[in-house]
């Protein structure tokens, strides 16, 4: 499923849009990203084993080691939860690498129950 | 070749990652395929964040050649009191503020030891820790003949040499102290598991207890389910498994009766040679590869159980059991690259030991008893054992037996009963099984046939140019004549002969024998 498809089923706010570039022109990446599997918790060698480049990411985690792993592991997605927005810092870091921000309204739980639903698992 | 080095600082969380990074950047520049780049990025990251989290500063090395990647990390810190728990899935010493960072999940040294190919560690208290990874740029690892799931532990190694003896086809060496596995020779027998006393043996199962919460149905031995003392019925440990998680249990024995069937119906309708000897167990596979090519066609062209059934079951989520290092082979032969769903006995053992101990201790009624195992017994011979397996094969090579139809062979005492990853003693366990026997709803098991045939191993190549071969072959000769023919083993070397082939391809040096440097002396 298209990442953009997941951030308005699941009504969720899009804070960065992928690479700095794109973002003027006009959503490319954002719009492209097709979204296979998810990797939902916040134990960073877990992330590293599951995440692929297909893998949309479900954390409460907001810290330089999450733009680190995501930077490294080529993560096109992050989705944060309750809403949650993180500093300017975080997201200019993530706007810089190109991974896309999003926060659900949801909770991890029901966050994960729709996406699971969204993707057919 | 080329060398490049990175500090890490201890407790500097913002600058963690980036030798990993760097590392990343590398390998893209040269353009190394996707999958390889990632196992590196994991074992390098892992590697440095256990610096930035436990030590006070430490040094990424990361070497490149055209055949390998080399990451080494060296750092001045607290060193790991215990490396066996540290290795252990789930084991974390992390404080919690390292933990609130989503760091201490205890995968840390698990993951650099999937991620990586070779993998090392040292580790003194107070002083630090030292971790070696080697990753192989070419796909070595999928190859058949060098594919082998025993791993030594180095550490816990304390040179008694019975390795040396045990292993049937010589392919232990224990130099400097260390023993290794000379790969092309071995076949993942079990024999060198069995007779070391401080468990520097282990079977490389890449799946640990973690992975089973992913999995929806398991696939073990029928010799698991005896494993739990006289009083515990297998239906009872099927019900504890599934208390793990798992909503299906499928046990092999339904695989290996329908392998025993079609190979019986092989030997009397197709089959050109006799006897037929049934692929059950890939260990022997393995010697007849190494060993015996002149028998090559007398083996079944069927699938063994264990790869019959996770070929069956691929799509599936399901975990199998492997109880020996060579069906943990046997799946990796084939499926390349897949993560690998397979965990090992013992490691089964030691999560379901504790529910099926703390199980109110009722007394199921014994069910209406399973019909016996397909087995003819008139027709077919029954070997286990892999010394009593290399005689019969010796026998077979020299044309006895031609009556026989077909041949049973187990590298493991009583089957997969005696594998050394079970407790319960091999004749026992099997005795247990069959009085106790019991009826599985699980569907019934198909034989395989076997897609590629097998090929024979060049275990004891000299050389790739035949007329170097036969000179080293003579050089071979020149040195065991010297040699005292005792076999001791002190050199590391299990035998006379193989030492003197160990001298003349340069895996050892002369004066290691004894005998000869005290008579030079």
């Amino acid at each position: 499923m298209k990442l953009s498809e997941i951030a308005a089923k699941l009504g969720a706010r899009v804070l960065t849009r992928g690479p700095m570039g794109a973002q003027t022109a006009g959503n490319a990446v954002f719009d492209d990203v097709e979204i296979k599997r998810v990797y939902a918790g916040d134990k960073m060698s877990d992330l590293l084993n599951a995440a692929s480049s297909d893998t949309i990411v479900v954390t409460h985690l907001n810290n330089q080691q999450l733009i680190r792993a995501a930077e490294l592991m080529d993560i096109p997605a992050i989705c944060l939860l309750h809403g949650i927005v993180p500093d300017d810092d975080f997201i200019k870091a993530l706007g810089r690498i190109g991974t896309i921000l999003m926060s659900s309204p949801y909770g991890m739980f029901e966050t994960c129950g729709h996406l699971f639903q969204f993707l057919n698992l | 070749m080329t060398t490049h080095s990175y500090t890490i600082v201890g407790n500097d969380f913002e600058r963690a990652g980036l030798a990993s990074h760097n590392v990343k950047l590398l390998l893209k520049k040269i353009g190394v395929s996707p999958e390889i780049v990632r196992r590196a990025i994991i074992a390098a990251y892992e590697a440095e964040m256990n610096v930035v989290i436990y030590a006070q500063k430490g040094t990424l090395y990361f070497n490149l050649s055209d055949s390998m990647i080399d990451i080494e990390v060296i750092d001045v810190g607290p060193g790991i009191p215990d490396i066996q728990k540290a290795l252990q899935e789930g084991y974390s010493t992390a404080p919690d503020r390292v933990r609130e960072l989503g760091f201490g999940a205890g995968l840390g040294l698990p993951n650099m030891k999937r991620s990586s190919d070779i993998f090392e560690i040292k580790s003194t208290l107070g002083k630090g820790t030292r971790v070696h990874m080697r990753i192989f740029l070419t796909q070595q690892k999928t190859e058949r003949a060098n594919s082998i799931s025993l791993r030594v532990m180095e550490e816990l190694c304390n040179q008694c040499r019975k390795c040396l003896d045990a292993c049937p086809t010589g392919a232990i060496r224990l130099r400097k102290g260390k023993p290794e596995i000379l790969e092309h020779l071995c076949i993942d027998c079990v024999e060198c598991l069995q007779v070391c006393k401080t468990g520097a043996f282990s079977v490389d199962c890449r799946c640990g207890i973690l992975g089973m919460r992913e999995m929806a149905e398991l696939v073990v031995p029928e010799s698991f389910l005896v494993q739990f003392g006289a009083g515990v019925r297998p239906e009872r440990v099927i019900e504890s498994i599934k208390t793990l998680g798992f909503s299906d249990v499928h046990i092999i024995l339904k695989w290996e009766n329908a392998l025993c069937k079609a190979v019986m119906q092989y030997a009397e309708e197709k089959a050109k040679v006799l006897p037929v000897i049934s692929p059950l167990c890939p260990a022997v596979g393995n010697i007849i590869m190494l060993r015996y090519p002149s028998l090559l066609r007398h083996v079944a062209p069927f699938l063994s159980p264990f790869e019959a059934i996770s070929t069956q079951f691929e799509k599936r989520k399901a975990l199998f059991t492997a109880i020996c290092p060579s069906q943990c082979s046997a799946y990796r032969w084939n499926k390349s690259t897949e993560k690998e769903k397979v965990i090992s006995a013992g490691l089964l053992y030691k999560a379901v030991a504790p529910i099926v101990h703390g199980a109110k201790k009722e007394k199921t009624p014994a069910p209406p008893s399973a019909r016996r195992r397909a087995r003819p017994t008139f027709a077919t011979l029954n070997v286990s054992g892999i010394r009593h397996v290399i005689n019969v094969l010796e026998q077979v090579e020299d044309g006895l037996f031609r009556n026989l139809k077909v041949l049973e062979l187990f590298a493991c005492d009583q089957g997969c009963f005696g594998s050394p990853l079970l407790k319960e003693n091999s004749s026992i366990a099997y005795y247990r099984w069959i009085s106790e026997r019991m009826a599985t709803k699980s569907p019934m098991g198909q034989a395989l046939a076997r897609t590629s045939s097998l090929a024979a191993r060049s275990g004891m190549r000299l050389d790739a140019d035949m007329s170097k071969a036969i000179e080293k072959l003579g050089a071979i000769d020149e040195v065991t004549r010297v040699l005292p023919g005792k076999d001791c083993g002190l050199c590391g070397s299990p035998t006379c002969a193989s030492f003197a082939e160990d001298v003349v391809l340069g895996r050892a040096e002369k004066i290691e024998c004894v005998y000869l440097t005290r008579e030079g002396a």
